[in-house]
């Protein structure tokens, strides 16, 4: 690495935090990954049960405003790959952005919880440093949970509830789109991060916002004179439904990394300004 | 060279005091004290030489560059143990010494073993069920680990036991002799005796003394403890040796602070018919509560 010039040097990640910060992690991580494959299972597994006419006829009693409200649409019921990525992917988003916007504050707001910014922050290292070391591990854990739900997804729809109609190249769209909007999301709570002191609060700062996200693009899609709402929430710009249906929402895919790394830049900003007092 | 240096650094939490132009200098190599009481400023001054801290005015260097330091690379050279010692409950401490040695090069085992093994350190066991001497023990291996040329103590030997304070002081002179500077805080005024080279004492914020232990203000004074075999005489005698006050738990018994000469001193108390004398040079804990008397005067002394 000597031959790197030492501007890249340094905002370089340290292994030795990334590695650790995954290893203290990595329980969370597992629950979560079981939690979202649970979501899944339960609700992919229901798709011939959600499809049948009795139900669709119900769902199609409904107000428009209710169903889009919902995420849902009659058609939906009757294609699989509608019914994963509008619907179960819907709800897995809104569990994995909470535990997004959890894990990256919990990574920086834990050191000042539990004491240990004496410990890290006095190492020979740039905050700048610690925190993207931090980023790395985030990253690490979210493409694991996103690949393990693309696997626990393909693996049910291609063998068990629709053999032949699951859709693996528009299923990865939403997947991948899942994956940003959390990369958004985690990039949010890394720049409130600096500013909570305790994990509680980075883990309350995580779940409002998490609701708050969903329940606006619900609102937004049910009121026509609130539709702008949705420009603020991360489920607009993930787009799932879109993905399913084999058109992902290309604004959406450059929107979300880039409110990540803005996200990170002014976490950054703010570790390198913050003062630890005893 | 000095290993570190502060020119009129202050720090203020909004409107509270934190510290007031402490200036001091500390050579490399020597083994510096730090003392005052609770809440005089001691651990925001090292907070400040670690850049936990962003100084309101004034600045503060280690090994002569100016704090912060670009990179934080400098800090390979200092090792801290800070006065409240805190961990991931759910590592090991062997998994926390494996963590801070990461962020240095440490090529063998064989110093990390010694430290372990002095300081009578079960390493694996979980850091959560660690006592706060064990983690006092943790604090100092992961702070010596790597050999560092400065060494930051924040009230080191608080919760060890005296065996493991005596060993731990052993470990920090050796260090010393081969060239570590020693920059600790304490309030334990044993400790500063044993090991210091020089002090800085700090008051409410402020410096109010900085130099050789024994050049200490009020170091010059005699203890005195004594009794009257003749209580009435009592009153007379002690107005001409010096402050003098009862102990409380000894009716009869008188503790004198004398700045007598010593002949002059012992020429006063041989007029006297006395059932006990005992003369003494002062603790450093009698100056420091000396000069920490509400009416002591502040504004810093330096003998440096």
């Amino acid at each position: 690495m000597n031959h790197l010039p030492k501007e890249v040097k340094k905002i370089m990640i340290n292994g030795n935090i990334s590695r650790t910060e995954i290893g203290l992690n990595r329980r969370s991580l597992l629950i979560w990954t079981l939690v979202l494959v649970f979501v899944i299972l339960i609700y992919l597994g229901s798709f011939a049960f959600m499809g049948n006419l009795d139900f669709v006829e119900m769902i199609e009693g409904f107000p428009d405003e209710l169903i889009a409200g919902l995420g849902m649409s009659p058609a939906m019921f009757g294609d699989v790959n509608l019914y994963h990525g509008g619907m179960v992917m819907l709800y897995g988003l809104l569990l994995a952005s909470i535990y997004a916007m959890m894990l990256a504050g919990g990574m920086i707001s834990r050191d000042v919880d539990l004491g240990t910014v004496e410990f890290l922050y006095t190492r020979p290292l740039s905050r700048t440093v610690i925190m993207l070391s931090k980023v790395f591990s985030f990253l690490v854990m979210i493409i694991f949970l996103w690949i393990t739900a693309y696997l626990v997804s393909a693996a049910m729809g291609m063998f068990w509830v629709a053999p032949g109609e699951y859709d693996l190249d528009a299923q990865f769209m939403v997947h991948l789109m899942g994956f940003l909007a959390c990369l958004a999301a985690g990039g949010i709570a890394f720049a409130f991060a600096p500013l909570i002191n305790r994990v509680q609060g980075s883990t309350s700062l995580a779940i409002g916002l998490g609701f708050f996200f969903f329940i606006l693009n619900s609102v937004a899609s049910m009121y026509e004179q609130l539709e702008f709402l949705r420009f603020l929430s991360i489920h607009y710009y993930a787009d799932l439904s879109g993905a399913a249906g084999g058109n992902p929402f290309l604004t959406g895919m450059i929107v979300l990394p880039v409110i990540f790394i803005a996200g990170v830049v002014a976490g950054t900003v703010l570790l390198n300004r913050k003062e630890f007092p005893a | 060279m000095y290993a570190v240096e502060t020119t009129q650094l202050t720090k203020y939490y909004g409107k509270t005091r934190g510290i007031v132009e402490v200036s001091m200098a500390v050579r490399e190599g020597e083994v510096f004290g730090f003392i005052g009481p609770n809440g005089a400023g001691k651990t925001t001054t090292i907070r400040l030489l670690l850049n936990l801290l962003k100084p309101s005015s004034g600045e503060a260097k280690l090994f002569g560059k100016k704090i912060p330091l670009s990179g934080g690379k400098l800090y390979r050279r200092v090792g801290y143990v800070p006065s409240e010692v805190n961990y991931y409950p759910e590592m090991t401490g062997r998994e926390l010494i494996e963590y801070a040695r990461g962020f240095y090069t440490v090529s063998n085992n064989q110093w990390i073993e010694e430290l372990v093994d002095r300081l009578q350190f079960d390493p694996d066991k979980k850091i959560r069920t660690y006592s706060h001497g064990n983690l006092k023990k943790l604090g100092i291996i992961q702070a010596l680990l790597h050999k560092p040329q400065l060494l930051i103590l924040d009230e080191p030997g608080t919760g060890l036991d005296p065996l493991i304070r005596m060993e731990m002081f052993k470990i920090l002179e050796e260090l010393n002799r081969f060239g570590v500077t020693v920059f600790f805080s304490t309030h334990i005024l044993e400790e500063v005796e044993r090991v210091c080279h020089r002090i800085a004492m700090i008051k409410e914020g402020s410096m109010t003394y900085v130099g050789p232990v024994d050049e200490l203000p009020g170091r010059d004074l005699r203890v005195v403890i004594l009794k009257f075999a003749d209580r009435e005489a009592s009153e007379v005698a002690l107005g001409k040796l010096g402050q003098a006050e009862e102990i409380s738990s000894r009716p009869g018994y008188y503790r004198v602070l004398s700045s007598l000469p010593v002949n002059e001193l012992v020429a006063r108390l041989a007029r006297f018919n006395l059932d006990h004398l005992r003369i003494t040079d002062p603790s450093l804990e009698e100056i420091f509560f000396d000069l920490y008397e509400p009416s002591a005067k502040g504004g810093q002394k330096n003998n440096d």
